[in-house]
C-alpha cells in the first residue's frame, strides 16, 4: 500500500518536473531528434541522447563533428532548427539558466580583471545575491582552482593553464548541477589535467552532471559514458568498457574502437 | 534595471580602471584637444562659440570608440558567450554598458569642462547640472551607438574604420565650424538625420544663450529617441556574429 503511494507520489514529482514533453523519466539531458544548421551545412542532423544524473558524459569525435554547437544548443546559445532539448526536465532558457554552469572553449575572461575579480563577477550574474556567501564560496573557488596565492592578478599575466583553472572555477561557482565543458583539459600539462579530472569526479560523486567535449581519447577514459560523434550524429555509445566490448577484440583502445565505430558507419553507404 | 545591469556597469569600470594607461589617455588626449583648439583660434568670441561644440564631439567620439571596441572584444575574447548562456537578458547587458560607460562619460566631460573654463578661460551660461544631464543625453546615444556599430566588425581594425564612416561626417555636418543654416541645402538636409547636429544645437543653447532644458525639448526628444531606438537595436542584434 505504502510502496503504491510513494511510487504515485514519485510518478506526479517526475510529471511536474518533466513537463508535458516528458522525455525519459530522471534524464539530466534528453535531446531528441536534434538537427541544426548552419545555412546549407547540416552541423547537427538527427541526433538523440540521454545523459543519466550524476554521470560524466563525454562527447567524443574529431574537430567538426558538432560537439561545440550541440553544447551551445544545449546552453540555450543556439535555437535547434528541429527536435527536442530537454535539460534537467526543461526546454534551455534563461530562466533556467542558474542550473546550468558553461565553460566556453576560449579561457573566456576580463583580461584586465584579476582571478578574484572574474569569479566575483561571475558569482553575482548567476545570482549569488549574499554578500558572505559570496565571498566565502569565491574564496572556496579560488582555493579549488589553486590560485590563491595569484587572487589579485590579471588575467593577462597567467599562463594558458591558469586561465583555463579560472575558467573552470567562473563555471562552478554557483555550484550548478549541470555543468557543460568545451574542451577543458585543451592545452593542459598532464598534471593539470590530472588534477581537473580529480575535481570532475568529486563532482560527479556528489551529484553533478557533467557534459565534456573532447577529442583526446585520454579524457574518454575517465567519463563514465561517452557518445562518439560524427557529422553530426552519434554513431556509438555507451560507457567506455561497452563501448570496447561492444568493437570487437581486435580493438585494444578506444582510440581503435573509435575508428572502428567510424567504419563501420561508411560501409553500408559505400555499398550502396 | 536589474542588479545584473549594475554588476556589468561596476565591472566595466573597474576594467577601465585597472587598464592605467588606457585611463591616463582617456583623461588626457581630449585635453590635448582642447588646447590645441584653445591655442590655434585666437578670437575668444570664436572660441567660446566652438568650445561648446567641442564638448559634445568629445563624448560622442569617445562613447562611440570604447564601447565599439569593448563590445568587440567582449565577442571576440567569448565572455559575451558566457554572458548569454547565463541568467542575464540582453538589456541588462546593454544596460550594464550604457550606464558603466555613461558614469565615465560624465567624469570625462567634468575635467574637460573645468580645463576649458579655469585654464582656457572660456565663458559660459547656463547651469552645470543641466550641461552635465544633456551631455549624459549625447553619451547615452554615443554607447548604443557603438553597441550597434560593434556586431558588423569582426576585429577592432574594422571597428576602427566606422569612427570615418559614422563619427566624421557628423563633426563636419554638425556645424562644429560653421554654421548648419549656412551649409547648401542637401548638406542642411542631411544633417536634420545626424544625432551630433541636435547635440550640437542642444550644448550651444545651454551654454551660450543660458537657456534651460526645458527650452531645448526638441533636442532633448530627438536625442533621447535615439538612444532608445539604438538600445533596442543594439539588444536585438546582440547575438549575431558570435564565434564558433
Amino acid at each position: 500500500m505504502t510502496s503504491i503511494t510513494t511510487g504515485a507520489i514519485i510518478l506526479h514529482q517526475m510529471k511536474t518536473l518533466t513537463g508535458d514533453a516528458a522525455p525519459a523519466a530522471g534524464a539530466a539531458i534528453a535531446i531528441r531528434d536534434l538537427s541544426f544548421n548552419y545555412g546549407r551545412l547540416k552541423v547537427i542532423d538527427g541526433l538523440s541522447l540521454e545523459v543519466p544524473p550524476g554521470t560524466s558524459f563525454g562527447l567524443l569525435g574529431p574537430n567538426g563533428s558538432g560537439k561545440t554547437t550541440l553544447i551551445r544548443l544545449m546552453v540555450g546559445l543556439l535555437k535547434p532548427a528541429g527536435g527536442s532539448i530537454h535539460c534537467l526536465g526543461r526546454a534551455p532558457s534563461p530562466a533556467h539558466a542558474r542550473s546550468m554552469g558553461y565553460m566556453p572553449q576560449l579561457p573566456a575572461l576580463y583580461q584586465e580583471l584579476s582571478v578574484q575579480q572574474n569569479i566575483e563577477f561571475f558569482a553575482r550574474i548567476y545570482g549569488m545575491k549574499d554578500k558572505m556567501q559570496r565571498s566565502q564560496r569565491v574564496e572556496e573557488v579560488i582555493r579549488l582552482i589553486d590560485l590563491w596565492s595569484r587572487r589579485r592578478t590579471s588575467i593577462l599575466k597567467l599562463s594558458g593553464g591558469m586561465k583555463q583553472r579560472v575558467s573552470l572555477g567562473c563555471a562552478i561557482v554557483h555550484r550548478p548541477p549541470l555543468l557543460f565543458l568545451d574542451e577543458p583539459t585543451v592545452g593542459l600539462d598532464p598534471e593539470l589535467r590530472a588534477h581537473f579530472w580529480r575535481h570532475f569526479e568529486e563532482l560527479t560523486s556528489s551529484g553533478t552532471t557533467l557534459i565534456i567535449s573532447s577529442h583526446t581519447m585520454d579524457d574518454a577514459a575517465h567519463c563514465n559514458r561517452l557518445a562518439f560523434l560524427r557529422q553530426g550524429k552519434v554513431i556509438a555509445h555507451g560507457s567506455p568498457a561497452e563501448l570496447l566490448a561492444a568493437a570487437g577484440s581486435s580493438c585494444a583502445s578506444l582510440e581503435e574502437a573509435f575508428l572502428y565505430f567510424i567504419r563501420k558507419g561508411e560501409a553500408p553507404e559505400s555499398d550502396r | 534595471m536589474t542588479a545584473s545591469t549594475f554588476t556589468i556597469a561596476g565591472r566595466i569600470i573597474r576594467q577601465l580602471v585597472r587598464d592605467r594607461r588606457t585611463l591616463a589617455l582617456l583623461v588626457l588626449v581630449p585635453l590635448v584637444i582642447a588646447s590645441l583648439v584653445g591655442v590655434s583660434i585666437p578670437e575668444k568670441a570664436m572660441l567660446d562659440y566652438i568650445f561648446p561644440a567641442i564638448l559634445a564631439v568629445l563624448i560622442l567620439f569617445f562613447g562611440f570608440l570604447l564601447t565599439g571596441i569593448s563590445f568587440l572584444r567582449e565577442r571576440s575574447q567569448g565572455t559575451l558567450e558566457r554572458l548569454l548562456a547565463s541568467p542575464v537578458s540582453r538589456l541588462d547587458i546593454v544596460g550594464g554598458y550604457l550606464l558603466g560607460f555613461l558614469l565615465f562619460a560624465l567624469a570625462q566631460t567634468l575635467i574637460i569642462f573645468f580645463y576649458m573654463v579655469y585654464v582656457l578661460d572660456i565663458s559660459y551660461r547656463g547651469e552645470l547640472w543641466q550641461i552635465l544631464v544633456f551631455q549624459v543625453l549625447i553619451g547615452a546615444g554615443a554607447v548604443c551607438l557603438g553597441t550597434f556599430f560593434s556586431v558588423f566588425a569582426r576585429n577592432e581594425f574594422q571597428m576602427m574604420q566606422f569612427i570615418p564612416l559614422v563619427i566624421v561626417p557628423q563633426i563636419f555636418l554638425c556645424g562644429l565650424l560653421w554654421p548648419v543654416s549656412q551649409m547648401p541645402d542637401y548638406l542642411q538636409w542631411a544633417a536634420k538625420f545626424l544625432p551630433l547636429t541636435y547635440g550640437v544645437d542642444g550644448i550651444r543653447a545651454l551654454m551660450l544663450e543660458g537657456q534651460n532644458l526645458a527650452d531645448i525639448g526638441l533636442e532633448v526628444g530627438v536625442l533621447g529617441a535615439f538612444a532608445v531606438v539604438l538600445l533596442v537595436l543594439a539588444s536585438l542584434t546582440l547575438r549575431r556574429n558570435s564565434p564558433g
